[in-house]
């Protein structure tokens, strides 16, 4: 390792508060995947883990092991299979989507939706059924009394999207699979750090590795004054 | 006529038989007294005339309600409102639980406006509408659930022992809405396992008794416990006191 550490700092905030066109592309293709994989996938996650908490029917119990366990399959996992998907000869290999931001925000949404599920599925069930059959009973409509629930339950819900956000933003197995790590396009903060971790480059990658840190610190501080606010309730 | 009908009614948990019924009318201006002891099935044959709960066997069918859109037009949902035994309450002051099942748009109407602060009035939560709902003592919250249902304007309307650990002056209030909503022709189905004033409203009785539903016209007007003919005089000469001191 040449130069000090001191010196590599200095270098990293360099790059940051610089405004350094690479680091900041990077930064901003991280984003833009992962809150795309996000989005897409919460509206759909939320509705499957309410169904599941709410309703008994065949196959429930095998559905939330399924998703229980795709939680657990390492990311490098997800990526494979997302690159078989992908790949020229693959079902979905006329998409021309493998090394894009889309395959890798495909990629992605496979990490995220199972996260989403569980999580919202474990705060679903944790509710009073009354919540549910009061809505109902005075003559609120189906999406109302869903909203009405997700109201209640605000605090794990959130807990749940900024757990299935932190997780996909920084995974490097999947992201550097499928997208490849082309800078500009799909090279991302956890890709760039293994990469120039690898080239000896540590300034960038330690700057990347600060915002990742800031981020973590934020999300957390975060999870952790809404977990400090819940109380439970005595009714 | 607005009504629920019921036929060949049969509930059971895990084989265990709670109750039967070969016909159940519930019809707008009924009031009906339902009682049986403790475990009977009152609650739960509320809420599957409510439409919560299905039943094991039978069917029930609404009858003269205004149609609704097609995706829930066989649902008994939003027909007979039904009050839980222990209300939920929404995390949220009071005013938005009172306001909370009416679509934003009507909530600026007059009448329904007006019919707010009625039930504001009536069941004297003006001091608490900003507090949060879930910090409520039992008998406001009674109170706050009928109030909430009293804005709705239901055509049906069951409350599950609505005054059970009330006070004297908050079972007054409760009794005044009920009767409020009785003269307006809401049809109530009350669930008490014993009579007290508010059973004297009714002018029918269901009993759950041997895992039967059985049905009888007037019945507890005429078996009056002394007691509550005295509670009920009581009641008077303080209403009496109410409006001398009002004028
Ligand atoms: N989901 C359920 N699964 C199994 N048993 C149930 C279920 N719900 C209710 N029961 C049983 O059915 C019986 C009737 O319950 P219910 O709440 O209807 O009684 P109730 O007449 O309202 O009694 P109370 O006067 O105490 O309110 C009880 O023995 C209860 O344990
Ligand atoms: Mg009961």
């Amino acid at each position: 390792m040449d130069g000090s550490w001191s010196a590599l700092i200095q270098q990293a905030f360099g790059l940051l508060f610089s405004f350094d066109p690479e680091v900041w592309s990077i930064i901003s293709v991280s984003f833009s995947v992962s809150l795309a994989a996000l989005l897409i996938t919460l509206l759909p996650s939320m509705l499957l883990g309410f169904t599941l908490a709410f309703n008994q029917f065949k196959g429930r119990w095998i559905i939330t092991n399924i998703i229980q366990t795709m939680q657990s399959i390492p990311t490098v996992v997800i990526g494979l299979f997302a690159y078989l998907l992908l790949t020229r000869n693959g079902p979905f290999g006329d998409l021309r989507w493998l090394f894009t931001q889309q395959g890798m925000i495909i990629g992605q949404m496979m990490i995220c939706a199972p996260v989403l599920v569980a999580l919202s599925q474990a705060a679903f069930t944790s509710i009073d059924r009354r919540a549910w059959e009061t809505a109902r009973t005075l003559g609120v409509s189906w999406p109302r009394a869903v909203w009405a629930l997700c109201r209640e339950l605000r605090v794990p819900l959130l807990l749940a999207v900024i757990a299935a956000f932190s997780r996909i933003l920084t995974e490097v197995g999947c992201s550097m699979m499928v997208g490849g790590n082309i800078m500009g396009v799909t090279r991302n903060m956890p890709t760039a750090i293994a990469l120039e971790t690898s080239k000896g480059d540590f300034a960038q990658a330690i700057a990347l590795g600060l915002v990742l840190l800031i981020l973590a610190l934020i999300l957390n501080f975060t999870l952790g004054m809404l977990r400090g606010k819940a109380q439970p309730r005595s009714h | 006529m607005i009504k629920l009908v019921a036929t060949d009614l049969k509930m059971q948990f895990e084989h265990r038989t709670l109750f039967e019924a070969k016909h159940l009318h519930f019809c707008q201006g009924d009031v009906v007294h339902l009682r049986g002891d403790n475990g009977s099935g009152k609650s739960t044959l509320m809420k599957i005339l409510a439409g919560i709960q299905t039943p094991t066997q039978g069917k029930i069918e609404a009858q003269g309600f205004q149609p609704g859109p097609w995706w829930r037009s066989d649902s008994l949902l939003g027909k007979a409102l039904y009050l839980h035994q222990h209300p939920y309450l929404y995390d949220g002051s009071v005013e938005y639980n009172m306001t909370y099942a009416l679509p934003a748009p009507l909530r600026e109407q007059p009448d329904i406006k007006q019919r707010i602060s009625e039930s504001i009035l009536h069941a004297e939560l003006g001091h608490l509408l900003q507090q949060n709902a879930t910090l409520l003592s039992g008998g406001e919250r009674q109170r706050l659930a009928i109030a909430r249902a009293y804005i709705m304007q239901p055509k049906l309307l069951m409350l599950d022992e609505p005054t059970s650990n009330m006070d004297k002056d908050s079972q007054q209030l409760v009794l005044n809405m009920i009767a409020k909503l009785k003269h307006q022709g809401t049809g109530l189905l009350i669930s008490s396992h014993q009579s007290c004033e508010l059973t004297q409203l009714c002018h029918q009785e269901w009993k759950i008794a041997q895992q039967q539903i059985t049905t009888s016209a007037n019945v507890t007007s005429s078996y009056q416990p002394l007691s509550t003919i005295a509670s009920s005089q009581s009641e008077q000469t303080k209403q009496e006191q109410q409006y001398v001191s009002a004028n």
